[in-house]
């Protein structure tokens, strides 16, 4: 099943600066991601990878500088366009994956790709065991395809391939790149190399 | 309907991950079989201390599960998912809940009228007793979950919980037991009791859920 293209939705930042318990983090960080585009964030530990993530994502208020999907502001347009995913797997350790992908699919307003996005992250062998029998790297894979039924255009993501084997990485490079061919974009935080084609780089320093 | 959804997830992972109305039933069942060994056996101290003991007890079972209901959201991430459904929290909070309260608490009213009986209320009494918890349980389990949303993600975030939402219960304590102690007597207050905990109740659930919403978008910052 071939899902529609996504209206263009550009991430512009201008003059970001961030504050993580009153420690300045970020300051004065202007991008801009185009719809179809791969952003990926490197840096040390404690950067601010992940509070700028937050930021794009809205649940994190920016202490001045403004960021914006298309003309809207990220707190007010990210709970329709962005799908998250943080460190944690947001996977409940009595559920499925299969449970859990058709409710979040059901939350998400769609309801006939899940089969589709176990397939795409190689859980069709695991779809119901329970999460607290998955691996680190299954319960990443299952959180992956949770992005992949939320369908928004806007992917953020927190070190998405850290607990990954070589062939869950291929999948989610796969996933990547037939998200930017409809028309989404992707920033993600990480501190190990992504083999991701096409993929710009975004150093972050202090 | 997506508000559906979420309630009937809380309702079936209530039931999976935490023994449903079995923990919350077996406390409020130990502490009625206990109380008159600590307040004397005698008939007329039972029946006088009957409807008191029984309601806060059914307070203890109410906050029994309460840790657990954002403090696993906030460890493991769902609640910044739930965050970015597209969803008000408040909507979010109203659903999850309903649908844990109603999952795990049904029993209560039940136990209360056994309860009641077997603490030698005449049969109206433990019945009006029993409707009146009934009544009361919805406001209890919103307060506990205002509580709970303030203190997600704290350590030994029981003890706050137990401290935040104990104050805010003295309303439906009394009116949930008086409406059982006036019937026992007769008095045709019971009746007047049962609406006032109704009243309480609904006021309750009207608005906590933007309370509790208030309380997570505060700790997802």
């Amino acid at each position: 099943m071939t899902l529609p293209d996504f209206d263009p939705l550009p991430l512009t930042v201008s003059d970001l600066s961030l504050e993580r318990g009153g420690i300045p983090l970020i300051s004065g960080l202007s991008l801009r991601v185009e719809a179809g585009e791969a952003l990926v964030l490197l840096g040390r530990n404690g950067v601010g990878k992940t509070t700028f993530l937050r930021a794009l994502s809205g649940i994190l208020r920016p202490a001045s500088g403004d960021i914006r999907y298309g003309d809207v502001p990220a707190i007010k347009a990210a709970p329709a366009v962005c799908a998250f995913l943080g460190h944690d797997n947001a996977l409940k350790p009595d559920e499925s994956p299969r449970q859990s992908l058709a409710f979040w699919s059901k939350l998400s307003g769609m309801t006939a790709n899940v089969p589709g996005a176990m397939a795409a992250m190689g859980l069709k062998a695991l779809a119901d065991r329970p999460s607290r029998r998955l691996s680190q790297g299954q319960k990443r894979r299952a959180a992956l395809a949770r992005i992949l039924v939320q369908n928004r255009p806007v992917w953020l993501l927190d070190e998405p391939a850290a607990p990954l084997d070589a062939e869950g990485r291929e999948k989610l490079s796969l996933a990547v790149t037939a998200h930017l061919g409809r028309g989404g974009l992707v920033v993600a935080a990480t501190h190990q190399a992504l083999d991701w084609p096409d993929a710009r780089i975004q150093e972050l320093t202090r | 309907m997506r508000a559906g959804a979420i309630f009937l997830r809380e309702a079936r992972l209530a039931f999976a991950g935490g023994g449903g109305p079995a923990a919350p039933a077996a406390f409020f069942i130990a502490s009625l079989t206990l109380a008159p060994l600590a307040i004397g056996h005698s008939p007329a101290t039972l029946q006088a201390a009957g409807p008191g003991v029984i309601c806060f007890a059914a307070l203890l079972a109410v906050l029994q599960g309460a840790e657990r209901l954002f403090g696993e959201d906030v460890a493991d991430g769902t609640l910044e998912t739930y965050g970015l459904s597209g969803l008000p929290l408040s909507v979010v909070a109203l659903a999850k809940v309903l649908g844990t309260a109603l999952a795990t608490l049904w029993p209560l009213p039940l136990v209360g009228l056994g309860g009641g009986i077997a603490f030698g209320l005449p049969a109206e009494a433990a019945g009006m007793l029993a409707l009146a918890l009934a009544a009361a349980i919805p406001g209890l389990a919103f307060l506990v979950a205002i509580a709970a949303a303030l203190s997600a993600g704290a350590r030994r975030g029981g003890l706050v919980i137990a401290l935040i939402a104990a104050p805010l219960a003295i309303p439906l304590m009394v009116f949930t037991a008086s409406a059982g102690r006036a019937a026992g007597l007769g008095d045709a207050a019971a009746s007047a009791n049962l609406l006032l905990t109704c009243a309480v109740s609904l006021f309750v659930t009207a608005l906590a859920p933007f309370a509790i919403s208030a309380a997570l978008k505060a700790r997802l910052e």
